[in-house]
């Protein structure tokens, strides 16, 4: 408990360094700090609307961050959520306007193919991960262009839409994923996102199956000297992550756009990975930092209208995060320096 | 044969290159180097020797500034200095090779060798003038190296010839190698040991850190024995003989009686025959070992480290493959099986390397007793874990195993070393299994603990288990086990039985020398 307070505390400083450092930098375009941090808590949170919004912009950030959660539990860092999420998103569509099937019938057989899509996409790295010892952080970083680029093939010169714009066919209404409010495009979606990190903390805290891959994670060589097949354990954690990272897309496309487009989701995947490393790879607390860009996401969209900084602040804002979580994340490692700077040498 | 430990000159002596002077270093309660002494005259070639854990390495980081020492005193060329940090080491003409070396692989050699003092022209690297340096040297001490070649393309040998290089171009006359021939083949390290000889006819001084006897015997002028912190001797390599040096190494402190024992040998459990395997560099490292462990018996493997001990271990839990021959545990072989099958098969073992292998750190004692048994009912059902079984369970070990901890939640990495090996072995012991493959089972162990840990171990034995003990210390064996094999460069030297467990001879064959040819010579 004392460990997970230590750790907390930690992440909640690197926040706050980086918010110190966005004020100064908001200083210096001009803008009041407090002006600009009250704005996005009102564009994020001020109405129901607002926080509809915030939910909705939160769905896909945590359904990727449960994707890393997953792939970190078992020591692999899956940087190609983004690339499993457009193929997802792609899959998803293509069920969507191309297989006309009974409603709810319709939703689950694109959510399963989106999901099928992810795996897919990750198995590649992963195979290679597991049989030559290919780092995944460099294959999976690079399967992020491949797949953005083949959606966007698929898209303009398979299933183009007749008119100007790059993007497939509206899906049928058969395959919408519900929406809860009729004020917002909020949908079930949040709800699959929440019960994928619950379902996922479970799943590691109570399954025979989460117990090995967490220890091969946390210990390699002691999973192996336990009988834990390693490198199995290995391949399957990353298919499992890539495998909800196209569900991510899955959700996205049936629960908001409703077709899929050229660049439907930028980034989604990179904030979900750095949502799950801020919560320290806990399905639980990825629920909260997903919230939190989630907010920022939403929140900027009235800073545009209200205050003379721009949107961009935001990007800003995300990149000191991340720079002061993984500084942090570093001074943590130092006592374990062998482990770490195996970790970084690719 | 004269006992007296070489007594080093403690009075200032400018022909001493390095003198240390009562050097005491703790690390909490641990002394680490106690009360050291040590003179390395100019121009030779000085070993320092010692088990693993012996202090040699605490010792070195001392005199290199990485440490400071907690009392002591240093010498260089008769001056006494403070060696704040290595900056410090390296302007007295002191350099060090490490046994992790630190290079830049998408650099040249060259650029590697002159990182931090590259030599400038007009403000510019001058690479022509590096790379003219570093041939120029590299001929002179027969360092074979292409200084052009980039380091990510090179071998670990030649690597190690990249640091050697470096430390030479810093301005070192003493040159302190940190277990250099660990990464080495013996090709390798034969044109080592040439060069260290052409740097001691230049003048300069090697100080070598090793655990191979065989290497010290070959290249030192000088030996020093370190052993549990504390110097042993310093002795002119050529007035030493293997067993001696073997004695001054292993040397016995703690003396364990030898524990009563009822005969109890059953039926065969473990059949080990003609079995080879190679060590990490792919060289053969354990060679044509048969034995038998029977039932109710603890059979002992005696030897310096890294003499082919762990990688036994490894081929009979199933992680290193096996390159000839078998091992055959009540019927089925083991080195045709993954560490589950084994286990499965009837493996319970307590790993030489406890932290990497034996626990993770960061998880709890709970969680930690559960590894290898997750697959079977109480503790799993149709894949979902039983945490009230599993934490009742490590809260009954913790009381039978006296466990020094707060309760079954707390995290392994809270314990003491002498504890977390009680982890391990509670959960090992536990397992139902029947052969126990037990490695250095008190290593880094406090005496009353390791007093527990032989009760346990004998309690194993009283209950029919067949017992595979390694250990590097001859008083555990001597005290625990029915039978000794003594293991030497890979190969079983020979058997003693435990009843007249014969420290000479044993240290005979630890030591490379054969049993017969042994028999042979006292015949004489």
């Amino acid at each position: 408990m004392r460990d997970h307070l230590r750790a907390a505390s930690g992440q909640v400083i690197a926040i706050g360094v980086a918010l110190l450092m966005g004020a100064i930098i908001i200083l210096m375009v001009g803008e009041s700090p407090l002006h600009v941090f009250m704005t996005l808590l009102r564009g994020a949170f001020g109405d129901q609307e607002k926080i509809a919004g915030t939910l909705l912009q939160t769905t896909p950030i945590l359904i990727c961050g449960v994707a890393a959660c997953i792939g970190l539990r078992g020591g692999m860092f899956n940087v190609g959520i983004e690339g499993q999420l457009f193929l997802g998103g792609f899959a998803a569509a293509w069920v969507g306007f191309a297989m006309p099937l009974p409603a709810g019938i319709h939703t689950l057989a694109a959510l399963a193919l989106a999901v099928v899509a992810g795996a897919a996409w990750v198995a590649i790295p992963a195979y290679f991960r597991a049989r030559y010892n290919t780092n995944e952080v460099v294959s999976t970083i690079l399967s992020n262009y491949v797949a953005v680029l083949l959606t966007s093939y698929f898209t303009i010169f398979l299933f183009k839409r007749p008119g100007g714009w790059s993007e497939t066919p509206p899906i049928l209404a058969t395959s919408y994923l519900p929406e809860i409010f009729t004020f917002s495009r909020l949908n079930w979606g949040l709800v699959i996102g929440l019960v994928l990190a619950v379902g996922a903390a479970l799943v590691f805290r109570y399954t025979k199956w989460g117990y090995g891959v967490t220890m091969v994670g946390s210990a390699p060589k002691f999973a192996e000297y336990g009988g834990v097949n390693v490198k199995r354990q290995g391949f399957l954690v990353l298919l499992l992550s890539g495998a909800v990272g196209g569900l991510a897309g899955g959700v996205e496309t049936l629960g908001v756009h409703h077709r899929f487009m050229e660049g439907f989701a930028p980034g989604f995947g990179f904030d979900g990975l750095i949502a799950a490393l801020l919560a320290n790879g806990s399905p639980v607390a990825t629920i909260f930092t997903a919230l939190f860009f989630g907010a920022l996401r939403n929140g900027s969209l009235l800073l545009e209208v209200d205050t003379s900084a721009s949107r961009e602040i935001i990007t800003v804002i995300q990149a000191l995060i991340i720079l002061s979580v993984s500084a942090q994340v570093l001074v943590r490692k130092r006592g374990d320096s062998q482990a770490g700077e195996r970790r970084w040498k690719f | 044969m004269s006992n007296t430990p070489g007594s080093p000159t403690l009075h200032s002596n400018a022909a001493m290159a390095v003198e240390l002077t009562g050097i005491t270093k703790r690390f909490g309660a641990f002394v680490a180097n106690d009360g050291i002494d040590l003179a390395v005259r100019r121009g030779e070639i000085h070993a320092i020797i010692g088990e693993n854990g012996a202090g040699k390495t605490t010792l070195m980081n001392i005199l290199f500034g990485l440490l400071q020492p907690d009392e002591g005193s240093i010498r260089l060329n008769g001056e006494a200095i403070v060696i704040a940090d290595p900056s410090v080491a390296i302007k007295a003409g002191l350099g060090m090779v490490h046994q992790h070396f630190k290079l830049v692989p998408s650099l040249s050699v060259a650029d590697n060798v002159f990182l931090g003092m590259e030599i400038r022209r007009h403000g510019l690297i001058d690479h022509a003038a590096q790379i003219a340096r570093t041939r120029d040297l590299s001929k002179r001490f027969g360092l074979q190296v292409d200084p052009t070649e980039r380091v990510g393309l090179l071998s670990v040998g030649i690597e190690q010839r990249i640091e050697i290089l470096k430390v030479l171009v810093r301005g070192a006359r003493t040159i302190i190698l940190d277990e250099p021939t660990a990464v080495l083949t013996p090709q390798e390290s034969r044109e080592l040991f040439q060069t260290l000889r052409s740097f001691v006819a230049e003048g300069m001084t090697v100080i070598f850190i090793s655990h191979h006897l065989e290497e010290v015997m070959e290249v030192s002028d000088t030996v020093t024995v370190l052993r549990n912190g504390r110097k042993v001797a310093t002795r002119p390599t050529a007035e030493l003989s293997k067993d001696e040096l073997v004695h001054m190494m292993v040397g016995r402190e703690v003396s364990f009686d030898r524990r009563p024992r009822a005969s109890l040998h059953g039926d065969v459990v473990l059949e080990v025959k003609d079995l080879w395997a190679r060590d990490d560099r792919l060289l053969p490292a354990l060679r044509d070992a048969s034995f038998t462990v029977r039932s109710g018996e603890v059979v002992g493997i005696a030897g310096v480290a890294g003499n082919g001990q762990t990688e036994l271990a490894e081929v009979l839990s199933g992680l290193r493959p096996a390159s000839h021959g078998g091992a055959w545990l009540k019927g089925r072989n083991l080195t045709a099986l993954s560490p589950a099958a084994i286990r499965q098969a009837g493996l319970a073992h307590v790993p030489g390397d406890r932290m990497v292998r034996g626990v993770d750190r960061n998880a709890s004692i709970a969680a930690n007793t559960l590894m290898g048994r997750q697959h079977r009912a109480p503790w799993s059902r149709a894949g979902m874990l039983n945490w009230n079984a599993i934490n009742q369970n490590a809260e009954t070990l913790i009381k039978s195993f006296d466990i020094r901890a707060r309760g079954p939640g707390d995290a392994v990495k809270r314990l003491s070393g002498g504890n977390i090996q009680k982890v391990v072995l509670a959960r090992e012991f536990t397992n139902g299994a029947n052969f126990l493959l037990i490695d250095q089972p008190t290593r880094g162990v406090d005496i009353g603990a390791q007093e527990a840990i032989h009760d346990e171990i004998m309690r194993q034995r009283a209950a029919g288990r067949a017992i595979l003990l390694i250990s590097v210390q001859l008083d555990e064996l001597a005290a625990l086990a029915d039978r000794i094999l003594v293991m030497f460069n890979g190969r079983i030297m020979g058997e003693v039985a435990g009843d007249d467990a014969d420290e000479e001879r044993i240290g005979m064959m630890m030591a490379g020398v054969a049993a017969p040819e042994f028999a042979a010579e006292t015949a004489s």
